[in-house]
């Protein structure tokens, strides 16, 4: 039997209470409610008096019984997600059994800002996805749920399958250009909340609202888009115990080819055979007799276990949910990994005749992870493949504790970095939430939320006496410990009111909002420690603050955020639909000159279907929406006039040094928020008997007064930056979301859902007053990097043109005798081997006139294309094939190593993927690294089985399956992962969320992607 | 029930009274960790620090890619060479050198900002100053006026025609280039105006009387060279004024002037007070040793392998000159226990010992890892960090004493040889210093060269070659002759960007 309890049901319980004052004549009906078609029973079914707050919900075996029933009713109404409500007449039985007719979702309600609408409703482009339709398998962060399962959301991993490693959720690509491009998440009606205080397991539902008219009512916050998620909560009169658990065994997907010890070895033997008799190597210079597959060396199978034990119900007016959750992740590096456990409470009362509705979450995650050294992963594929990890005896002046290891520019033993550095992190998490409403009159209601989050997250860093890499060995072993504390209280009131006459439906809110936010930190770092034993335990033992080189650092900075809205709609004979809304909002953040912006949405809806009767058409509604929403600056005080130390430098002042100090920043008493207005058009239908459902969007996008740090010249500035609003940025794309009901029999089901997004995006401009940008043909973003290519950019951002350009010259091929020959004199000429580009230009020399456009790190289009099947009444099987097209990624491995390259041939390793040249010896970047992204993958499949319980047993339900997650992969890239990459790991405010100018580029120091299996079992008490 | 109705109101009303009491619609943003500029100056205390702000932007002098970097390496006593995976940079290095540069070498944007920088915060300062404490801010005034004036000699050196910019509160929003022969004129006013009120004593790492009269009488040696007239005369009346103060002397020992305790030094008139803690930025140890040096000096942070020189001037030293040994590793290389050093991956072929060679194979793009003598000009103490504790000399009184020869020498019509006894003994004085032979007579090239010897890594090259001609002519690796035009470098592109009122210089349109 399969479980089903979904969140209308929820809220219907609480609208429509058991409880009643008035005792009059009353009845008792009992029965049954069932699937029509599969003749199932329909678990969390309502059955409500109509016209009254009079109900119940069936059973785990689809039964229900109604008491005191008032002597005038005359009939009941049926309703269950997913299907078509019934309203049944009350006959003289006290049995009723009702079929439900499955394929309308037009009753389902629909989580918005601040309410829930019914989806007939709905004006705007909001995409639910529910418990049931979420990703499968090896899960173990909220947003893996999400991905590929919305038109117009990517969600891509920051690095590889690193356990640790956050996600780029992106809505709709791209709105803004610095700073937070994440949408807006809000759980259980808490802004900003932090998605890792959720786990997967206790997630009933995400809304996404896609587009600016339903955005608008977030204000500062909504330009880039909004996801309200929903957890999982108990039903008074069902009583459920669920446990789930699995384990996970994850390992690399691929590798980067490079060349074996005996390649190696045959490739420095035959570039030494080329070289006059004195100048040859000794074999002893590159071989140290081994043969070492660093990369197995420093992975494993990493192995995952992860259990969930929730127990709900609740009786009368009280229900509740708990939950808790362990996660224990090894990562396939050696060593990485955390252990995650979450403790989650929800508790609903109502008191006062039912007027009175109070409801309470507590949530609480104590999170202790290990993070891994991606530098590993680089060292691995580039280290020495003779040498031996431990048993090579050192050249270098370290003896390593036993590792290998010599003195070259970023040359490390791999295996000496995993085991003998530590990072660790132990994070505790609360997320809490008080709520009360009241029904002061029929329709009216009042209601308070207030919340309080808290994430604490210490940080402790060391490296061993006697390990190279970042010096642990210089400074005599290194420990660095600091702690990091964000507490976000929030409150808000809001006034509801909802009515019907007639035909006409009418429903307006406003509210109250104040957010304060407040993070403070700690941190403290030394060396020359005695013992390794102290870890960073024991900072005090560092001499190096004995020495005036530890360092210590603290800081604390708040903000808040006020905000007034509201919202009025209307409804006619649910054909026409039309609202309009406004939030008020102000920040701490924003300049004294505009402390407050308005930003108003308004949308409309007609059902055609309701107009003219199309034959097979069940619904056909055409909706638009205009809406304007902001974004934020990412740091406080941008526009104050502030002082601060200047680091390392103080004032040599009559024989002593002093403190110096000089202005943080610019300060701008203009600065505002980001503006973007959003139109969007968007089609909803059903055919064949809502077998066939779908939704088209368009939209076009426009966000003025880009934030954005601006060079600025000093003087008369103070310093060479200031953050302004200037400048625009112009999207616009298309989305098309369907779900096909293929076959739904008793023995056999098959649904299938494909979404499908296309967006692109262009920078119109980026200039307004004396703030001039790209006069000389733009900025150059993205340095690739040490060794020998700094000030060799690959991003390139130009007004009129899209983001995300990535500019270099065209390669050919390696010099040849005959090219160096023909080639004019020039100081660039270069050797036999060095790369040749073209000359663009034609004027002789290779330069940067001479680059020219080689891809764009941005998507143009992704798919996602779901299935699943039930088979008799025990397997289900259910498999997501995703695709992301159109983008390109600059595979830095093959940058730097795809050469052979006499200054680094001796103790780095090549790599040598098909496109590898032996001829060409200088590692640069150009349009021969830049490579296509696209790709098709087979994302997730899970079968699982449902052992046969008997009814009325203790056990309920049982089911077992099997999962794997990125089980085949089609692509033409050459690197790591063909994932788009959203921004830049290497740009100096990637931590504040920076780096999204120069997307599509695959860093060396990048987490490997993982391939994994699971075995599971859910079982229901 | 009635119990709970009861809390339920209560609570109702509990509701309200929050929304309502704290009627929140504050939005006045609360500083912690940083002070607001209305509550700072307020006490003497806080003013030095305010004043700090205009001498610590001097601690990126000796910085990579900055204001050191592009004086030396367009020179022939410096070079950052390709060496095979290392050191290509988009070729911005090796265009420094060969003169090829353009507008968008990150070096230039950086020098810029550095002065610039400066300018900015001493009119800041001039400013706000006057307002928190007039009394106190009069102490400081023609001292901060005199700072900025060795700023834009600097900017005067690097680029010539730059914006005068002397407000800030009400300072354009984008100031427009002047010519240099203006910019030249404005330095010298500030300079004649203001360093008269300075304090005439040794003031280590501060403005003084005396380094202000080195501004001045190194702008008057290179006015004839920036287009401007010729003041050899005031040249040698400015070198005259510190000369006469007795307070400086030529050190008996060369290293004593740059070494990392080198506070003591009576030869050094202006510095920068570098300090591996207080005042970080010299950072020559990782920009210029080989990656295995860090075994020589038990240096923290791994070296770069970058700068060295070059071996035509390396050669220009006599083998007896002490001043080479000092200046220069060159040779194997060893630990500091003294066990001879390996480079792993040579590709050289004297193979794995760590020997650096003058000579360099090529200059790009397969140069040996370990050819080209490294620079050890600033001792490097043992167990360093990546900041250096010896103090930059800005000015120094040897140099003092060569420019006040060299000055009679151009007063004189500038003859191919000059005998001049005070003139020759100047030169002759560093040289007896070095252990080398006194020279009998002055040309143009026993000058430079000697300047080079004795200047070298002093981050003058550049200026003193565009004195001497030498500059726009070839030397090592760079083959062309540039435009006269050549002797300023760009308007930095990002400023070109920034600024719509600047003005790209000549050649570089």
């Amino acid at each position: 039997m399969k479980i089903k309890v979904n969140f209308k049901s929820l809220v219907l319980l609480v609208l429509f209470s058991a409880l009643s004052n008035f005792a009059i004549a009353q009845k008792t009906i009992s029965g049954m409610v069932t699937d029509a078609e599969s003749k199932e029973p329909l678990v969390g079914a309502a059955i409500v008096v109509t016209g009254t707050t009079k109900g119940t919900l069936t059973d785990v075996d689809g039964k229900y019984t109604l008491e005191a029933i008032p002597a005038d009713a005359t009939t009941l109404t049926f309703s269950f997600t997913g299907y078509a409500n019934q309203t049944v007449t009350i006959g003289s039985s006290s049995t009723l059994d009702v079929a439900l007719k499955g394929g309308s979702y037009l009753d389902e309600v629909v989580v918005t800002g601040y309410v829930t609408v019914k989806q007939k409703e709905v004006t705007s482009a909001i995409t639910t996805v529910k418990a049931e339709d979420f990703n499968k398998g090896n899960v173990n962060d909220p947003a893996q749920l999400l991905q590929g399962k919305v038109a117009g959301l990517t969600i891509s991993r920051q690095s590889g399958s690193d356990p640790n490693g956050g996600f780029d959720i992106r809505l709709r690509g791209v709105s803004t250009i610095s700073g937070n491009q994440q949408p807006l998440v809000i759980i259980d009606g808490v802004p900003g909340a932090n998605l890792q205080t959720l786990d997967p397991n206790d997630i009933a539902s995400f809304d996404v609202l896609k587009d600016g008219s339903a955005a608008a009512i977030y204000g500062t916050r909504g330009s880039n888009g909004v996801i309200l998620i929903t957890t999982k909560k108990g039903l008074a009169g069902v009583t459920k115990v669920e446990y789930n658990g699995q384990v996970n065994f994850e390992n690399p997907a691929n590798k980067v080819p490079v060349m074996t010890s005996e390649e190696f070895l045959a490739q420095n033997r035959a570039l030494n055979a080329t070289l006059p008799l004195d100048k040859q190597a000794k074999e002893s210079d590159f071989n140290y007799g081994g043969s070492t597959d660093w990369f197995n060396q420093i992975t494993r199978q990493g192995l995952s276990q992860v259990h969930n034990l929730s127990l709900s119900g609740g009786a009368k007016g009280t229900s509740y949910r708990a939950s808790v959750n362990y996660r224990g992740v090894q990562g396939i590096a050696l060593n990485d990994g955390f252990n995650q456990v979450n403790g989650r409470f929800n508790l609903n009362q109502k008191a006062l005749d039912d007027k009175l509705n109070l409801s309470m979450d507590i949530a609480i995650t104590n999170r202790n992870a290990t993070y891994s050294f991606n530098e590993a992963f680089f060292q691995a594929l580039t280290y020495n493949p003779t040498v031996t990890p431990k048993g090579t005896p050192n050249t270098g002046f370290y003896n390593g504790a036993g590792y290998f290891e010599q003195n070259n520019f970023q040359y490390f033993n791999p295996l000496s970095i995993l085991e003998q550095s530590s990072r660790k992190g132990a994070t505790d998490r609360l997320l809490s939430s008080f709520r009360a409403e009241y029904e002061l009159a029929k329709g009216l209601k009042i209601s308070s939320q207030f919340s309080l989050t808290r994430d604490k997250e210490q940080f402790n860093e060391y490296y061993n006496k006697l390990n190279l890499f970042t010096r642990g060995a210089l400074r005599n072993g290194s420990a660095r410990q600091t702690t990091n504390d964000a507490n976000t209280q929030l409150f808000n009131t809001l006034v509801s009111y909802n009515t019907e006459m007639g035909k006409l439906g009418f429903s307006a809110f406003g509210g109250y909002e104040i957010q304060d936010f407040e993070y403070r930190g700690f941190g403290a770092y030394g060396g020359d420690i005695l013992s390794d034993k102290f870890g960073t335990d024991n900072l005090g033992a560092s001499v190096s603050f004995k020495k005036s080189q530890g360092e210590a650092t603290s800081y604390k900075n708040t903000s808040r955020l006020v905000a007034f809205f509201g919202r009025a709609a209307i409804n006619f004979d649910d054909t026409y639909s039309f609202f309009a809304s406004v939030r008020r909002e102000g920040s701490t953040k924003f300049g004294e000159n505009n402390k407050w912006g308005l930003f108003p949405a308004a949308g409309g809806a007609v059902t055609l279907s309701k107009l003219f009767s199309i034959p097979s058409v069940d619904n056909l509604k055409l909706r638009a929406g205009f809406g304007v929403t902001g974004n934020i600056p990412g740091l406080s005080y941008l526009s104050k006039s502030l002082y601060s130390p200047i680091p390392n430098s103080f004032f040599y002042y009559s024989g002593a040094y002093v403190p110096a100090y000089g202005p943080s920043r610019n300060s701008n008493p203009d600065l505002k928020w980001e503006k973007k207005s959003e139109i969007n058009v968007g089609l909803d239908f059903a055919l064949l008997d809502y077998k066939l459902t779908g939704t088209l969007d368009y939209y076009t996008r426009n966000t003025t007064d880009l934030l954005y740090e601006f060079t600025v010249p000093v003087p008369p500035n103070a310093a060479d930056k200031t953050w302004a609003n200037v400048g625009e940025l112009a999207s616009s794309g298309f989305e098309i979301g369907l779900n096909y009901k293929a076959v739904k029999t008793s023995t056999f089901a098959w649904e299938t859902g494909i979404n499908f997004s296309q967006n692109s995006v262009n920078l119109v401009s980026l200039s307004g007053g004396d703030l001039k940008f790209g006069s000389s043909g733009g900025l150059d973003l993205a340095g690739v990097g040490a060794p020998g290519l700094n000030g060799t950019y690959i991003t390139k951002v130009q007004e009129g043109e899209p983001l995300g350009q990535i500019y270099g010259p065209k390669y050919i091929r390696p010099k040849t005798a005959a090219d160096v020959a023909s080639l004019p004199a020039g100081e660039r000429a270069g050797a036999i081997g060095t790369p040749l580009y073209e000359d663009i230009n034609a004027d002789g020399k290779i330069d940067d006139k001479d680059r020219v456009l080689l891809g764009n790190g941005i998507p143009k289009f992704t798919l996602g294309w779901n299935n699943s099947f039930k088979i008799g009444s025990a397997i289900d099987l259910n498999f997501f094939i995703r695709g992301v097209f159109g983008h390109s990624i600059v595979n830095q491995y093959r940058t730097f190593y795809e050469v052979v390259d006499p200054s680094s041939v001796r103790t780095k390793n090549v790599v040598k993927t098909t496109n590898f040249d032996p001829a060409l010896k200088n590692g640069e970047y150009s349009s021969r690294v830049v490579e296509k992204g696209d790709f098709i993958r087979l994302d997730n499949a899970t079968i699982g089985y449902t052992i046969p319980m008997a009814k009325g047993g203790k056990i309920s339900n049982i089911r077992v399956f099997l999962a794997g997650n990125n089980l085949l992969t089609f692509t033409g890239y050459t690197g790591i992962d063909p994932e788009a990459k959203y921004r830049d790991t290497e740009d100096g405010s990637y931590d504040l969320g920076g780096g999204g100018l120069s997307p599509g580029i695959e860093r060396r120091n990048t987490y490997f992607t993982t391939r994994s299996f699971s075995v599971g079992v859910n079982v229901g008490f | 029930m009635k119990k709970i109705l009861f809390s339920g109101k209560l609570l109702l009303v509990g509701i309200f009274l929050t929304v309502f009491n704290n009627a929140c619609t504050d939005l006045t943003e609360t500083t912690y960790d940083q002070i607001e500029s209305k509550d700072f100056l307020k006490t003497e205390e806080e003013i030095i620090a305010a004043v700090g702000a205009a001498y610590t932007s001097l601690y990126g002098f000796m910085n990579h890619n900055t204001i050191f970097t592009i004086q030396e390496i367009t020179t022939d006593e410096m070079v950052i060479p390709h060496r095979g995976a290392d050191w290509l940079d988009g070729g911005q290095l090796l265009r420094l050198h060969y003169h090829t540069h353009n507008p968008k070498e990150d070096g230039f944007n950086n020098a810029w900002r550095f002065c610039f920088g400066g300018v900015a915060t001493c009119n800041r300062l001039l400013e706000t100053l006057t307002t928190a404490d007039p009394k106190l801010a009069a102490k400081f005034t023609s001292e901060l006026k005199v700072l900025r004036a060795l700023y834009y000699y600097w900017l005067c050196d690097l680029f010539g025609n730059v914006p005068i910019v002397t407000a800030f509160a009400k300072a354009e929003a984008t100031p427009a280039t002047k010519t240099r022969a203006e910019v030249v004129t404005f330095i010298e006013n500030e300079l004649k105006t203001n360093v008269p009120l300075l304090d005439k004593s040794r003031n280590y790492g501060r403005v003084t009387y005396y380094a202000g009269q080195a501004i001045l009488a190194k702008l008057y040696l290179n006015s004839e060279a920036y287009g401007s007239p010729k003041k050899y005369a005031e040249c040698i009346t400015a070198c005259d004024e510190i000369i006469a103060s007795g307070l400086f002397k030529i050190e008996d020992n060369y290293k004593a002037n740059f070494t990392f305790n080198n506070d003591a030094s009576l030869e050094n008139i202006l510095v920068v007070p570098y300090d591996a803690t207080f005042a970080q930025g010299f950072n020559l140890v990782q920009m210029t040793l080989h990656y295995q040096s860090q075994n020589t000096f038990e240096t923290q942070e791994q070296p770069w392998n970058g700068y060295c020189s070059l071996s035509e001037f390396y050669n220009s030293y006599d083998s007896t000159d002490t001043r080479r040994a000092n200046n220069f590793l060159a040779g194997q290389q060893f630990s500091s226990k003294g066990v001879a050093l390996n480079d792993d991956q040579a590709d050289d072929p004297d193979g794995k010992p760590l020997k650096f060679t003058p000579e360099l194979n090529q200059l790009e793009p397969n140069c040996y890892r370990q050819a080209g003598a490294r620079v050890s000009k600033y001792t490097y103490k043992l167990g360093s960090t990546r900041n250096l504790d010896n103090d930059f000399p800005i000015f120094r009184y040897a140099d003092i004493l060569m420019m006040k020869a060299e000055a009679k020498w151009r007063a004189a019509g500038a003859p191919a040889t000059y005998a001049d006894a005070e003139a020759l003994k100047a030169f002759n004085d560093v040289r007896k210093r070095a252990g080398v032979s006194a020279l009998t007579s002055l040309t143009p090239a026993n000058m430079l060269a000697e300047r080079g010897r004795e200047m070298f890594a002093e981050a003058y090259r550049r200026q003193d070659m565009i004195r001497f001609g030498a500059y726009t002519k070839p030397f090592q690796y760079k083959t062309g002759i540039d435009k006269a035009c050549a002797t300023i470098f760009p308007i930095p592109d990002p400023q070109i960007n920034a600024n719509k009122s600047l003005v790209q210089n000549e050649c570089y349109k």
